[in-house]
């Protein structure tokens, strides 16, 4: 039921750009894609482990840059270009993420803030390498087996089949033993460990996959925009992932998915001025947390063990 | 390379000042995550606000230094008491990923409700010393920058006399050492709580009204400061005062050392590289948490 329900969205996605011709809404699509992907690596970081990681700005960012480079400086094409920055991404989380989730989760929170700003000021200030501030511009739109993914339209099969991809792999993993080793670990590490299961491999490989999914994702995203420069680092990026983690329900994966896509329409579809978004979005954040801590599908899920009980008295 | 020996004066005195205006953000955030167990997103928007405050108080005060720093620091206490009635007080102290999302929310309406009145100009601000200084030699150090660091120390000073010979400091690091203890001998949590927000908002006022005659205000200007910050209180031990002071003043020097010979993108990635290199020596931080020290 649940897979067949999937498949038909997936499906109905698809067509977007055979039942609009307007470049705007397939782009607001692309959007919507995308940050759905970015935000359910971000479910598998904080949502299935339970690690806070700012550090997925910073993983975009990189990714988005890697991929640039990898086209323009380097001369390789878009599909290598993506593919290193998943790897780039997996080996960086791998570096710092081991000394730091050695510390306690509050040293992980800050580090991986640190991260972030880090990448911002590595992307402003190496000039040599990123061009700094000027940024990349007229990124070529990828081509395969010789057809050239030219307009909006086109590409956002490239996004589509992208976004598709990876979260039926985050599925597998995430519904998979690993997955829920990775919930045990956040409800309960302790217990974890006198189960004789370590949690240091789960908690790095949950880090890197998610940070290499986000690369790929900052990927595909930066040819959609056809330029890079430090502004795709803008907090905003991670302000939306995290909006989308915590309205859909941290630690569920559909819940996510339905919030990626309803979240990444809303704004577009209300045309805020770009402040006053922002101050939506800090009041949605506050609020949710105070309101709703565990989301949507949290509060669904708490509504139906009420019935339950209900029943049972 | 030879080194001109004025030229590294003026560069660590410069790194000093820097130092002491990162100590005293990072001391409020540390003062914060001793007694609540909860880290304040929003700090670098307090320090924002102290600036903008400074801004707007000096021209009404004609341009005097001093009083307009009072109504400054006076002005974030307030905004503090507030932050924590209105929403820190809600939480429970193992409420850590919650109290960041809650303040992160908080530092972004902050950030943009500025812009969207006060724009995103950058504001010059003048003061009753203007641009005038004392020179040492072949030294000169503007007395806006003397003032700053001398309030700074001072308030170190106080924080220290405050925490280690008064109740109501005594409170906090009691809380901060062991709560159940402090409960049963009849400390309210709550009012320590608000009391550790309200000084670390006065102290983070101090920074920003303070750098405000020495850098350009601007509503992002609490973010860069902030990060640093962060990382600062992780190097130095969380919750650990001195450690934090200590941390601060260090790298406010190896930066300005740094940026002093080297390209920039250096400065800017010193903090992590230290944070990272101490997190793989201590994870701790360089001084051990055992609740929260004073001396």
């Amino acid at each position: 039921m649940k897979a067949a329900v999937a498949l038909l969205a997936a499906l109905a996605f698809a067509a977007l750009p055979l039942m609009t011709s307007s470049n705007y809404i397939i782009g607001v699509g692309i959007s919507a894609l995308i940050f759905t992907v970015a935000a359910a690596a971000l479910n598998l970081i904080y949502g299935f482990t339970g690690l806070l990681s700012f550090a997925q700005l910073g993983f975009w960012g990189i990714g988005g840059y890697v991929t640039a480079l990898t086209v323009v400086t380097f001369g390789g094409n878009f599909w290598w270009g993506v593919l290193w920055a998943a790897l780039i991404n997996a080996v960086v989380a791998l570096a710092i993420g081991y000394p730091t989730l050695r510390t306690n989760r509050h040293a992980f929170v800050i580090m991986t803030l640190t991260f972030a700003l880090l990448v911002t000021l590595i992307a402003r200030d190496w000039v040599d390498l990123t061009r700094g501030p000027l940024g990349i511009p007229n990124l070529p739109r990828p081509s395969a087996f010789g057809y050239h993914f030219a307009t909006t339209g086109q590409y956002y099969w490239v996004a589509w089949a992208f976004s598709v991809a990876m979260l039926a792999f985050l599925y597998a993993l995430c519904s998979s033993r690993i997955g829920r080793t990775l919930v045990a670990i956040k409800q309960n590490e302790p217990l974890v460990r006198a189960q004789g299961i370590a949690p240091m491999p789960y908690k790095l490989s949950a880090f890197a996959i998610s940070a290499a999914v986000t690369g790929a994702a900052g990927g595909v995203f930066t040819f959609h925009l056809g330029i890079i420069d430090p502004l795709f680092l803008d907090f905003y990026y991670m302000q939306t992932f995290l909006i989308i983690v915590i309205i859909g329900g941290a630690g569920s994966f559909w819940g996510v998915i339905a919030a990626g896509i309803a979240l990444s329409a809303l704004p577009e579809a209300l045309r805020f001025s770009a402040d006053f978004r922002m101050i939506i979005y800090g009041v949605i954040l506050v609020v949710a947390m105070f309101v709703m801590p565990t989301g949507v599908a949290g509060w669904l899920r708490e509504r139906q063990l009420a019935r339950m009980r209900e029943q049972l008295r | 390379m030879t080194v001109d020996a004025v030229y590294l004066l003026q560069l660590t005195l410069n790194g000093i000042t820097l130092g002491l205006i990162y100590a005293l953000i990072a001391v409020g955030l540390s003062l914060i995550f001793g007694v609540m167990e909860i880290i304040n997103f929003a700090h670098g928007e307090l320090l924002m606000l102290g600036a903008f405050a400074m801004t707007f108080a000096l021209p009404v005060m004609g341009l005097l230094y001093w009083p307009s720093l009072a109504v400054a620091i006076l002005a974030i206490m307030l905004v503090g008491l507030v932050i924590y009635e209105v929403l820190l007080a809600r939480l429970r102290p193992d409420e850590f990923e919650r109290s960041i999302l809650i303040t992160l929310g908080l530092s972004i309406i902050i950030i943009h409700v500025m812009q969207y009145f006060f724009t995103a100009t950058p504001r010059l601000v003048d003061t009753q010393y203007g641009f005038e200084g004392v020179s040492i030699g072949s030294i000169r150090i503007t007395w806006t920058r003397i003032i700053g660091a001398a309030a700074a120390a001072a308030a170190f000073g106080g924080l220290y006399l405050v925490l280690r010979h008064t109740q109501f400091g005594r409170a906090m690091r009691a809380i901060a050492q062991n709560r159940e203890a402090a409960l049963m001998v009849g400390i309210r949590p709550r009012v320590v709580a608000r009391n550790a927000v309200v000084l670390a908002a006065g102290l983070c006022g101090l920074a920003g009204a303070a750098i405000s005659p020495i850098q350009l205000v601007t509503p992002y200007m609490g973010q860069f400061l902030i990060f640093k910050a962060f990382a600062l209180v992780i190097i130095g031990g969380l919750g650990n005062i001195p450690g934090a002071i200590v941390a601060a003043i260090a790298l406010g020097l190896i930066e300005s050392w740094i940026g002093g010979f080297y390209e920039i993108i250096w400065q800017e990635a010193a903090v992590f590289v230290i944070m990272i290199a101490v997190l793989f020596v201590r994870p701790d931080g360089l001084f051990k948490r055992g609740g929260m020290r004073v001396g």
